[in-house]
């Protein structure tokens, strides 16, 4: 699943309940709020940039994911193995 | 001999005597209408068989003169049952609207579901720092569900319901554990669920917190919807 709100990033940085929300139907930067009095509030930004590289990490495994199951498939093929074998073997 | 008749005339007031009538001669014709009084009954002297059926009303009966042993076996309906009773009294439902990562108690981020047209029946719960108050002594079912997501294996991630007799130590009243072997590369979700009776005696001591997670395995919160959270209902009072 494709992160897409900051909550996401906001739970990657450390376990437990150290954060919440001050309504949490508006779950917006200004709502943010820290349970855990050891933990560092992350800024705005540090929020925004990192749910940002969560995703640029997600659409690049996915990517990654595509490419190689297609350049797997041609190999496949060059080695002889049709499209049902391959389908029979991979799923693909 | 001659046969002197008595005209009515003859009689003085009063003059006849119960004595000089015969057993068992005055008939209902020479009663006038109405008059036989209380006094004229003796102590259970109306039998079953004096009575019409149907006849008598509840006018008759004395105020809460109906005891028990007066109600045959299997005749109270639930028609017979004024609204409210034996009914349902208690019905609450919260949840976890924020998500975290790893195990652990959920201590924060609760609240009562308030979608979906919800509305808590009764009192409901109270809760401070993730410990919940009953509302008053009774059994309680608790059915609570945890979901999670992680974006790789877990062999062991769980739900738990926690209890106090002394508003102190907690033991664990119930746990269900499930894993997440990960799916088509990618995040991948798995949910726990556990129930209990909690035996409420005294709403000062015995409270419930609840715990869920795993390492490393993300357990989600939602505010629009029961992703994570409870639902609590009073079967009984003790």
């Amino acid at each position: 699943m494709r992160p897409t709100h900051i909550e996401d990033y906001l739970i990657s940085l450390h376990t437990g309940q150290w954060f919440g929300w001050s309504d949490s139907k508006n779950k917006v930067y200004a709502n943010l709020i820290i349970h855990d009095d050891t933990k560092d509030k992350p800024s705005e930004s540090d929020c925004t940039n990192g749910l940002a590289t969560l995703q640029s990490n997600f659409d690049t495994a996915e990517t990654n994911a595509t490419n190689k199951k297609a350049s797997g498939k041609a190999k496949l093929k060059e080695l002889g193995l049709d499209d049902a074998e391959i389908k029979a073997l991979i799923n693909a | 001999m001659a046969i002197i008749k008595v005209k009515t005339g003859g009689i003085t007031a009063d003059a006849v005597t119960d004595a000089l009538i015969a057993d068992d001669v005055v008939g209902t014709e020479h009663l006038t209408a109405n008059e036989v009084d209380t006094a004229a009954l003796g102590a259970d002297a109306v039998t079953g068989a004096q009575l019409a059926d149907n006849a008598v009303n509840s006018e008759h009966y004395t105020d809460g003169s109906i005891d028990t042993a007066h109600i045959a076996d299997a005749q109270i309906t639930a028609a017979k049952l004024a609204s409210g009773v034996g009914e349902i009294t208690e019905v609450d439902m919260w949840r976890l609207t924020t998500g975290y990562s790893g195990a652990s108690d959920i201590t924060s981020n609760w609240e009562r579901a308030d979608t979906d047209n919800f509305a808590v029946l009764g009192t409901g719960l109270s809760q401070s720092s993730g410990i919940f108050t009953f509302p008053s002594t009774g059994y309680y079912l608790i059915t609570f569900i945890a979901n999670f997501v992680r974006n790789g294996d877990d062999r062991g991630m769980g739900a738990g319901i926690k209890l106090t007799t002394n508003n102190s130590s907690y033991s664990d009243l119930a746990f269900s554990s499930t894993f997440i072997q990960q799916t088509e590369s990618d995040a991948t979700t798995a949910s726990a669920s556990v129930n209990a009776i909690a035996h409420c005696t005294d709403v000062s001591n015995v409270k419930i917190s609840f715990n869920a997670g795993g390492a490393g395995t993300n357990t989600n919160g939602n505010t629009g919807f029961q992703e994570t959270g409870f639902t609590c209902v009073k079967l009984a009072d003790t």
